[in-house]
């Protein structure tokens, strides 16, 4: 009787006082300001102004979370903002730095182009056979990078992603906000019926992705199909070959990134394309937190499987209860459930036992690791505005 | 294994689970594989000079190669599909798992396009051979360089322990119409690399 005395009900705890939200939200606001309050923004008075905001738009925004109990409306601003902001403030330091968007094959070799964790899964086999990264970026000032440098990004990221699994998808990836913010624009998809294997597809992207990395020695995606070189550097074209590599990353970011969210209201990159996204996956099995539909409570009405934006649940998931392993923890089917189904779950607990304290948990975890990561990228970008503007 | 792994690890994954019978596979492959080899040894001493043909026809010669292969991989993408869509029965191309008929034409197929395919190493032991003093020691090192470089496809058995449904299969047939697609675009810019490269 205890356990049932403790079960969660609707409207139990959400929405909270304003009183009590602010206090939920005090150890975000705490960490926004300490990611934030840099003493090297202090000469910069534009990336002064702009961190300001951003700390106050994400505390906003954690604010919103704790005092409605919704979490996918408020993290979509976020995300919207990042996908947005990004590319401005990136296309800015480029165009500062080299004079333009293209980027030669020299500077890739020589290792000048940002640190970008999409070609992570591509670098692990070469890696294993040669002890050679064959890593496109750089995370040094200068260019190229360190082994302490290297082993740093890449323990930041499996910390992150261990406790957050696929959430990263939703909290911290730059670029997924900007076909989220085109699935946002429709009222409704025009295109409803879609085979429910091209959710494969990103598996077999990093297949080919991979094998090929090992095959020529080089970051196949980075070369060859990531549709966001389109709004960031893309290839030097001096010849046939390197119009067609741009012609490809332009067709993939106006096909995956603007005409298909537009047209079907689903992440459609993320959904059926990114390698990034697969890899990340398998990391939703070591993660603490997933997503459970309580089927007591479930009519079924699949008003969750509609709401998902990356075709995570179907109606055999649903009937077990559960999430597919794709779901990027974005919380898009709990705040569409009329009935509350849908809930945040930590693992090895009893479902919807304490499901907002699951929540709250989570969110703290992938806020932290939003603000850290993202709230950057979007102080940067409002920087590189409030610079050109005023 | 770098330069064959794109091609054998997605039709091996389209092929139904079991380590004799990914076993079967593989050895249809290498076999074919060591058929192609062979053929490239004679030649490579008949003529001397094939490795170090002038780029234009050698890359002629590799185009085509590619375009092929790229050719037997949409076919086999296209043939899982079709037998998986029949149980696992009707399939001309994929039918190694099949008891009744096996046959082994795609298996092959990809083996010996692969044993042409002049990936670098294969072409540093072409040079060998051709400087090799009579056709019989110019097969015997490729017999040798086969043995050496199959040793590397051992692991890839293991990937019949890979439960198969109907996830692995599709990834395995995109996969393989991606890797034909990068063939095809491989083979299509060595048939007019001239063009594409501006020179």
């Amino acid at each position: 009787m205890a356990t049932k005395a403790r079960i969660w009900k609707p409207g139990d705890t959400v929405p909270r006082t304003i009183g009590r939200s602010l206090l939920l939200t005090l150890p975000i606001a705490l960490w926004s300001l300490l990611m934030f309050a840099n003493p090297q923004r202090q000469s910069n008075r534009s990336l002064q102004i702009a961190s300001v905001i951003t700390s106050i738009f994400m505390i906003a925004l954690f604010f919103m979370m704790m005092r409605t109990g919704s979490t996918y409306r408020w993290r979509r601003w976020f995300f919207v903002a990042l996908g947005i902001l990004f590319p401005v403030g990136f296309i800015h330091n480029v165009m500062v730095m080299r004079g333009t968007m293209g980027i030669p094959i020299e500077e890739m070799i020589a290792g000048r182009t940002p640190f970008c964790y999409l070609p992570i899964p591509l670098l692990i086999l070469p890696a294993a056979f040669t002890k050679t990264l064959v890593f496109p970026g750089s995370i040094l000032p200068g260019g190229g990078m360190s082994g302490a440098g290297m082993a740093a990004m890449a323990g930041v990221w499996l910390a992150i992603t261990l406790v957050v699994g696929k959430g990263w998808c939703s909290y911290a990836c730059f670029f997924g906000g900007i076909e989220e913010g085109m699935a946002s624009v429709p009222t409704r998809a025009k295109l409803r019926r879609i085979d429910p294997r091209w959710r494969y597809g990103p598996w077999a992207v990093l297949l080919v992705m991979v094998l090929l990395s090992l095959a020529l020695f080089e970051p196949a995606y980075c070369l060859w199909l990531c549709p966001f070189k389109a709004v960031s550097e893309y290839v030097a074209a001096r010849n046939t070959v390197g119009m067609v590599q741009n012609g490809i990353f332009v067709v993939l970011f106006g096909g995956l990134v603007i005409a298909l969210p537009l047209l079907t209201k689903k992440r459609t990159q993320c959904a059926f394309f990114c390698p990034f996204g697969a890899f990340q996956s398998i990391f939703n099995k070591t993660s603490v937190f997933d997503l459970k539909i309580d089927r007591t409570r479930c009519s079924p009405c699949v008003l969750c499987k509609t709401a998902c934006p990356t075709m995570s649940l179907t109606d055999e998931s649903i009937a077990r209860g559960e999430t597919l392993m794709s779901c990027m923890k974005c919380g898009a089917c709990v705040d569409a459930c009329p009935k509350h189904a849908v809930v945040w779950h930590i693992k090895g607990t009893e479902v919807a036992t304490r499901p907002e304290r699951a929540r709250l948990l989570f969110l703290y975890a992938a806020w932290g690791m939003a603000v850290m990561f993202a709230g950057s990228i979007i102080a940067q970008g409002l920087a590189t505005i409030l610079h050109v503007l005023v | 294994m770098a330069s064959c792994g794109p091609v054998v690890v997605p039709s091996l994954l389209a092929e139904r689970a079991g380590l004799r019978l990914n076993t079967r596979y593989l050895s249809t492959f290498l076999g074919a594989r060591f058929l192609g080899y062979l053929l490239f040894a004679a030649v490579a001493w008949e003529l001397g000079t094939l490795v170090s043909l002038p780029p234009a026809p050698r890359m002629i010669l590799i185009g085509v190669i590619h375009v092929l292969l790229a050719g037997v991989l949409l076919w086999y993408a296209y043939s899982a599909g079709h037998a998986c869509a029949q149980s696992c029965s009707g399939s001309k191309l994929v039918s190694l798992g099949v008891t009744k008929k096996r046959g082994v034409a795609g298996a092959a197929a990809l083996g010996f396009l692969t044993g042409l395919s002049l990936c670098p190493p294969f072409v540093a032991a072409g040079v060998r051979a051709a400087e090799l003093g009579s056709v019989a020691a110019a097969l015997l090192f490729f017999a040798v360089f086969f043995v050496g470089t199959s040793v590397w496809f051992v692991p890839f058995v293991g990937l019949g322990c890979v439960a198969r449904n109907e996830a692995v299969t599709t990834v395995a047939r995109m996969a393989m119409v991606l890797i034909a697609l990068y063939y095809a675009w491989l083979g299509l810019t060595m048939l007019l690399g001239r063009k594409l490269y501006g020179y």
